[in-house]
């Protein structure tokens, strides 16, 4: 859209009518939250469709294992390779969306403390488990239970509930996966994850247009 | 039309948009002056004299801080300007729907 750049516009508005100003203000709202989204809903459906191929590969791989040995020596690589661009995706991509951009809605240090013990807690628990003999500690969802916990009461104690709600999403796919078996965890992990991060896309791309 | 009912301080192309760009930021953060130049597409000293505007009124806030060696300034919209933009926001409804 021409906002015109006469003199009388720039500067008193006077050739600029409300019609004008509407769509410039819609315009550039929406610009603005898509701009500085760091987890942009492109970037999720692409994370969901990669979890989902790399979860039903391996669950395509030991769903015929009797008794479950876990993923095979050829399905380490796509896993690996899923984190890792995961990862680095993601990081790269919030970074260019919030460069310049501080304040409270930046993550503290504190809380990706929080989020990093999370992870490390849940490694350990689960090893203790395992040398404990309980089956469901060798599921992958198990894993994500104490990171997904911990992730919601951060996002809960910023009162930033989509988030709140996607760490709660995910700790339930942890749980779900625990009445799955060993393999059918795998096709859990993947789908459950899959939908989690399309949801939370749609919420991204919903509070975007709002 | 009643465009006067409009402030005339935000009714401005280049500012609305600099205060609606601010306005999407989440509540309690700021931009980088670099960053909203980059957003907003205009020169430093175009963006310097309605950021003073904005400033002189209330509008927004501005601070100098160290970031490492570099020093940067960083804006972000008062609370009156919040008002402010809550308030040409509905006098601009108000307009439309009486067309």
């Amino acid at each position: 859209m021409n906002h015109g750049p006469g003199p009388a516009n720039a500067e008193n508005g006077g050739h600029f009518d409300p019609q004008q100003a509407a769509a410039l203000l819609d315009k550039t709202t929406q610009e603005t939250r898509r701009k500085i989204e760091p987890t942009p809903p492109w970037l999720l459906a692409t994370r969901a469709a990669m979890v989902l191929a790399a979860c039903s590969a391996v669950w395509l791989s030991v769903r015929g294992q009797h008794p479950y040995r876990g993923p095979t020596a050829a399905d380490i690589p796509v896993l690996v390779a899923f984190i890792v661009i995961n990862f680095t995706a993601t990081v790269a991509v919030a970074k260019r969306a919030t460069a310049g951009v501080s304040g409270r809605s930046r993550l503290r240090p504190a809380e990706i403390g929080v989020a990093a013990l999370a992870w490390a807690a849940a490694v350990v628990v689960v090893a203790a488990l395992a040398a404990a003999g309980v089956s469901f500690s060798l599921y992958p969802t198990t894993l994500l239970i104490i990171p997904g916990l911990a992730w919601a009461a951060t996002m809960a104690a910023r009162a930033d509930w989509r988030r709140c709600a996607t760490g709660l999403a995910v700790a339930v796919v942890g749980v779900a996966g625990v009445f799955a078996g060993p393999a059918g965890a795998w096709a859990v992990a993947g789908l459950g994850l899959c939908i989690v991060l399309l949801g939370n896309g749609a919420a991204i791309v919903r509070r975007q247009r709002g | 039309m009643a465009d006067d009912t409009l402030d005339p301080l935000i009714h401005v192309p280049t500012r609305l948009k600099i205060v609606a760009t601010l306005a999407a930021l989440p509540d309690g953060d700021v931009l980088s002056f670099t960053r909203l130049q980059d957003m907003i597409g205009l020169t430093p000293g175009n963006l310097i004299i309605h950021l003073r505007r904005l400033e002189e009124a209330g509008y927004i806030n501005s601070e100098k801080t160290r970031n490492g060696t570099a020093p940067q300034t960083t804006v972000a919209l008062t609370t009156n300007g919040r008002k402010a933009l809550a308030a040409y926001t509905q006098a601009l409804r108000e307009l439309l729907s009486g067309l």
